[in-house]
């Protein structure tokens, strides 16, 4: 137990200094992926004893809570000294505040240690661990030819892979840290260092654009962090104690909601809810990877963990409605500018919030089947998320662009990828794959709820439409012949494999998935809420027939495969152009002969849900929204 | 329900479903052909066209087009056997869904830009009648504390009386689905002028035929979720579809084709509003 | 038995598509006539589709001239087998009153097959609606 913590949070602390000092590509590499297997191997192992808690006193011989304390100084001095650096007095601000707060905390407040356990680990830190462990590893994994890719790209004579792998590797112990901190400080600490990791990592190609939008990163998370640490002197002035477990299940009084109430807005920061999504669509500038594993997968999990975690001391309150409310209108409006984007990667990051959003609707519900719905969410949502982060990364590289247009007829360029990012897609939006059981269990569960849910059937139908055009863009080119294969780095193939199976296969054991590692969240507050017979999910008021479906759509599947084997020997016709196609597909016969190219673009509608149309209002909404959320707490 | 019930109903559904949806598409013909003082094409006229079309030569502008058109089949199957099989409402409806993403997506597949536009009108419809879909299962299952069908059949009182303006949302989200005017925008059964043939332009011969006989599924599935609105007794069901349907072919020769804008501001703002109220009397009692 | 299913349903849904090929419009004004409900020809399942994709009847009026026979051409091998050419009118026969023209290059069989050549100028509708059931004649030859 005591060593498979270690491995989680130290190893990759002690793995990213080596990263940092080694000048080879090679033994980088090779310490990236043992440090990866590592922790696959580690977070399965935990699956067995959890769940767990314990206290260590020292780690590597100096007495934990000094090391701790040090650290956390040593990284609000950095985002002080970056904040001068940059010129920003927002950071400077908020860095000065956090420390002297955390001062005050530690010398003024706190006489004793009073925290036990320190690390607590509950089947909601395992799911967390299990998805920090094995997707980020993968994404690492695939940074490996990623990131030389990119350095050959940029033609840099000084390496700054050291740096990149160091800081990543740092990050997934960070998480891990996070996650099974039961110890407010802990918790904390981790927190303001994935911070700083979120900062150096979309800073890392040192251009204008990336540092500005580095430092928007910082100012936003560092905002999350001083209203973390105001969060914490509340509360250890009502109850005495920074204890995750005792402040969950202490009976409310007093001021008691406000820390509470600042702890849901810090992780609305930390998630790039509205009105601050400006920072994670920023981070879209840093090299693909980062924003698979940070934007995407994990660190924007933070919040909605940290939310899940309070769940059960919110129930039944106003706060808990208004985190609902919030949480949908966030689902919607980001899915509705996600309409209006046709660059690819900021589909993907606004798509990321918009289901941040659903996430925290369903903590906001709270109840069992919101909670079960809002933890599928989060496992399907980092593993398509990746994977489709993944893709558009290999596909960027290969044809330097990340519009959606671009990307039409990619299958006939780079067939294999453009398949893999389909499939990504269809995980997204269809049965019966995990991200839509998720959001039926959320739809189903927020019925009571009525305006949650029309904002709710409102945003799933616009999520729809803007995965559907990208699969179908992606196809769009005259095609029946043999089947291309492509060249790629095996890691490349690996870990997009990998990823595509998992969600994919995941998806069908999802009923076993739930009464392993769900149903032991619910404690006594809540009901537990489906029944699995047969691999079908139940409640008294609906079912979602998980296994049976999966065989009707494998079946569909292999179906419609021979289909296509069978079309590929079918009379290839060019597609309809009033009669006047060329020989080259996609062209016609102009004015004086000439050929002109027809072009059809999607529609984004931009007139609608244009960035700059809707963007003022739906921070406007955001803000009255979370004034609510404070006022109601106070 | 045992389990050799079930098993007869599935293949009740599967088999029924298309021979249903074809002749209800050859009386609608000879209907819409008797409003323009025409004689109209013979009752069976659909299943000729599909039999027709299934026979034709097998081309193709992109092999996924097949892959597309037989999913978007396949996904309209099962959700008329999920609905045969009383199961829940929502997942029917993400199900159904997914074939008319299929089929969106094999619009796509093609460079036609008529199919594209189609494609894309397409979506937008879906745009304008998912959400509304969605609020009328909500309104069924706030009424009779069920997702599922079987408890709608149970339900003692027609449940048009305490939906009936969900009633007509429905019949917003019906008209999309049918093709009808004036939402007739991504394509119809007559030639569009400006559009040729919209989502379904360069699909051609079986795959048609295909898509058709999945389009069958789809309007069966559509009038099914209408009769549970008079679930009671089998004659309700069948005046009430019956009205229904002739209402959609009423409101289709007498409109005119809109724009999408129109469509969308117009069906989110009524349907929104009416299933709003509807749902919140429901919320009050 | 299934043969003659098919040939029974090729014969009441002749889909058709309709190529104004260089007409006076002549012509064409009578094939459209022929769609509107006087003529009622979707009485026989045919319904004009405007679309070579989904269609087996292909309508041909006037002449072919050097610019659109590549026209011609596509559109008819777009349109899947089996399918019917029905030439209409003198120009679409022979060139017509055109013929002489210097960028005529003829009738319409002289780019693709034609399977009926209806005359007249313009033909009229009793003689195209005739033209097409002639055409339709043509499914008891096809052997598959
Ligand atoms: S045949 Fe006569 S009516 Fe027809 S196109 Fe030629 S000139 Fe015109």
């Amino acid at each position: 137990m005591e060593k498979l913590t270690f491995i989680l949070i130290v190893l990759p602390f002690l793995s990213a200094i080596f990263c940092y000092i080694t000048p080879y590509r090679k033994i980088r590499s090779s310490i990236v992926m043992a440090t990866a297997f590592l922790l696959i191997m580690s977070s399965l192992m935990l699956i067995r004893i959890t769940p767990f808690s314990f206290s260590p006193i020292t780690v590597l011989g100096a007495d934990i809570h000094h090391i701790v304390l040090i650290l956390d100084f040593l990284i609000l001095f950095l985002i002080f000294y970056f904040g001068i650096k940059h010129h920003h007095l927002l950071i400077i601000i908020f860095a000065i505040l956090q420390i002297v707060l955390l001062g005050y905390l530690e010398y003024f407040m706190i006489k004793e240690q009073t925290v036990s356990p320190i690390f607590y680990c509950d089947s909601l830190s395992l799911i967390m661990i299990l998805i920090i462990s094995i997707v980020g590893s993968i994404i690492c994994i695939q940074s490996i030819p990623y990131m030389k890719n990119h350095e050959e790209h940029l033609g840099l004579r000084i390496s700054r892979e050291p740096r990149f792998f160091g800081v990543m590797l740092l990050f997934l112990g960070a998480m891990n840290g996070l996650v099974l901190s039961n110890d407010l400080l802990f918790l904390y600490f981790f927190f303001e260092i994935t911070t700083l990791c979120s900062f150096l990592l979309i800073g890392h190609d040192n251009t204008e654009r990336t540092i500005r939008n580095a430092v928007r990163a910082l100012w936003m998370n560092s905002l999350g962090g001083a209203l973390f640490i105001i969060a914490l002197v509340i509360l250890n002035s009502q109850i005495g104690a920074l204890d995750m477990q005792k402040i969950i299940h202490t009976p409310k009084a007093g001021l008691w909601f406000l820390p509470i109430a600042l702890l849901c807005f810090a992780a609305f920061t930390k998630s790039a809810q509205f009105p601050f999504q400006s920072w994670l669509l920023g981070a879209m500038v840093a090299p693909t990877p980062v924003s698979a594993l940070l934007h995407s997968s994990t660190m924007v999990k933070i919040g909605v963990y940290l939310v899940l975690r309070l769940g059960p001391a919110i129930q039944g309150t106003f706060l808990t409605h208004c985190v609902a409310i919030f949480g949908a209108f966030t689902f919607l409006a980001a899915a509705a500018l996600a309409v209006g984007q046709s660059n690819g990667k900021k589909v993907l990051a606004y798509s990321t919030i918009s289901n941040l959003g659903l996430i925290f609707a369903c903590a906001g519900i709270n109840s069992s089947a919101a909670i079960t719905a809002g933890i599928l969410l989060i496992i399907f949502h980092a593993i398509t998320k990746a994977l489709l982060f993944l893709c558009v990364g290999v596909i960027e590289q290969h044809i330097e662009s990340r519009d959606i247009e671009d990307m039409r007829g990619l299958y006939s360029k780079m067939p294999v990828t453009a398949l893999i990012t389909v499939i990504g897609v269809i995980t997204m939006i269809m049965p019966p794959f995990g991200l839509l059981l998720g959001k039926w269990m959320a739809i189903e569960a927020a019925s009571r709820n009525i305006i949650v849910i029309i904002v709710l059937a409102l945003g799933s139908a616009l999520t729809v439409m803007y995965w559907a055009r990208w699969a179908g863009i992606l196809m769009s080119d005259p095609f029946a012949g043999k089947f291309k294969t492509e060249k790629q780095p095996i890691l490349t193939w690996v870990s997009l494999v990998s990823l595509c199976l998992g969600a994919t296969l995941l998806s069908m054991i999802s009923p076993w998935l739930y009464s392993w590692m769900i149903i032991p969240i619910f404690n006594e507050k809540y009901l537990q809420s489906y029944i699995v017979t047969r691999g079908i999910l139940e409640n008294p008021s609906g079912s979602f027939a998980v296994i049976p479906l999966s065989i009707l759509a494998l079946i569909g599947f292999f179906v419609s495969v021979l289909a296509v084997r069978k079309a590929l020997r079918a009379r290839v016709v060019p597609p309809y152009l009033s009669g006047v196609q060329l020989s080259e597909p996609g062209t016609f016969l102009g004015p004086m002969n000439q050929p002109v190219k027809a072009e059809a673009k999607n529609y984004y509608l931009s007139s609608i849900f244009g960035e700059q149309r809707l963007t003022i209002w739906v921070n406007l909404v955001a803000m009255v929204l979370i004034t609510m959320l404070i006022g109601g707490a106070l | 329900m045992s389990m050799s019930m079930q098993i007869l109903l599935v293949v009740l559904g599967v088999v029924a479903g298309p021979l249903i949806g074809g002749l209800i598409g050859g009386l609608d013909r000879i209907i819409t052909a008797r409003f323009q003082s025409r004689v109209g094409p013979p009752v069976l006229q659909p299943f000729y066209d599909v039999n027709k079309l299934l026979a034709k030569e097998y081309t193709v502008v992109n092999a996924w087009q097949a892959f597309c058109a037989y999913s978007y089949l396949a996904a309209s199957m099962i959700s008329v056997a999920l609905f045969f099989l009383q199961s829940d409402m929502l997942v029917i409806y993400f199900v159904q869904a997914v074939g008319a993403i299929f089929l969106v997506v094999g619009a796509l597949s093609s460079t036609s830009p008529y199919s594209q536009i189609g494609a894309h009108r397409e979506l937008l419809q879906m745009l304008a009648y998912e959400p509304l879909l969605v609020l009328v299962i909500i309104g069924i299952y706030i009424e009779t504390g069920s997702f599922k069908i079987s408890a709608v059949y149970s339900w003692d009182k027609p449940l048009l009386l305490k939906l009936p303006f969900l009633f007509v949302v429905l019949g917003y989200a019906l008209t999309i689905k049918l093709r009808k005017s004036p939402f007739d925008l991504s394509t119809s059964h007559h030639a569009h002028q400006e559009l040729v043939k919209g989502v379904t332009t360069d699909y051609s011969g079986p795959l048609l035929g295909l898509i058709e006989i999945a389009h069958w599924y789809d309007v069966v599935l559509f009038l099914c979720f209408c009769s549970l609105f008079w679930a009671t007794n089998i004659a309700g069901m069948i005046i009430l579809i019956s009205i229904t349907y002739f209402l959609e072919i009423l409101i289709d020769n007498v409109s005119a084709r809109m724009t999408w804008r129109w469509m969308l501001g117009n069906v989110w703002a009524i349907g929104l509003t009416l299933s709003l109220v509807n749902l919140i009397w429901l919320y009050q009692q | 038995m299934f043969k003659k299913l098919i040939r029974n349903s090729r014969m009441k849904s002749p889909w058709l598509l309709h190529f104004d090929c260089g007409s006076c419009n002549g012509c064409d004004i009578e094939v459209l006539a022929c769609l509107t409900p006087v003529y009622d020809v979707e009485r026989f399942g045919i319904i004009n589709v405007g679309n070579p994709m989904h269609a087996d009847l292909f309508l041909v009026t006037g002449t072919v001239n050097s610019r659109n026979s590549m026209v011609l051409r596509n559109l008819y091998e777009q349109m899947p087998n089996p399918k019917i050419v029905v030439a209409i009118g003198s120009c679409g026969l022979s060139g017509g009153i055109f013929r002489e023209a210097y960028n005529v290059v003829g009738g319409v069989d002289k780019i693709i097959p034609v399977d009926v050549y209806v005359p007249g100028c313009p033909a009229k509708p009793e003689a195209i609606i005739d033209g097409v059931v002639t055409g339709l004649q043509k499914y008891d030859r096809i052997v598959n």
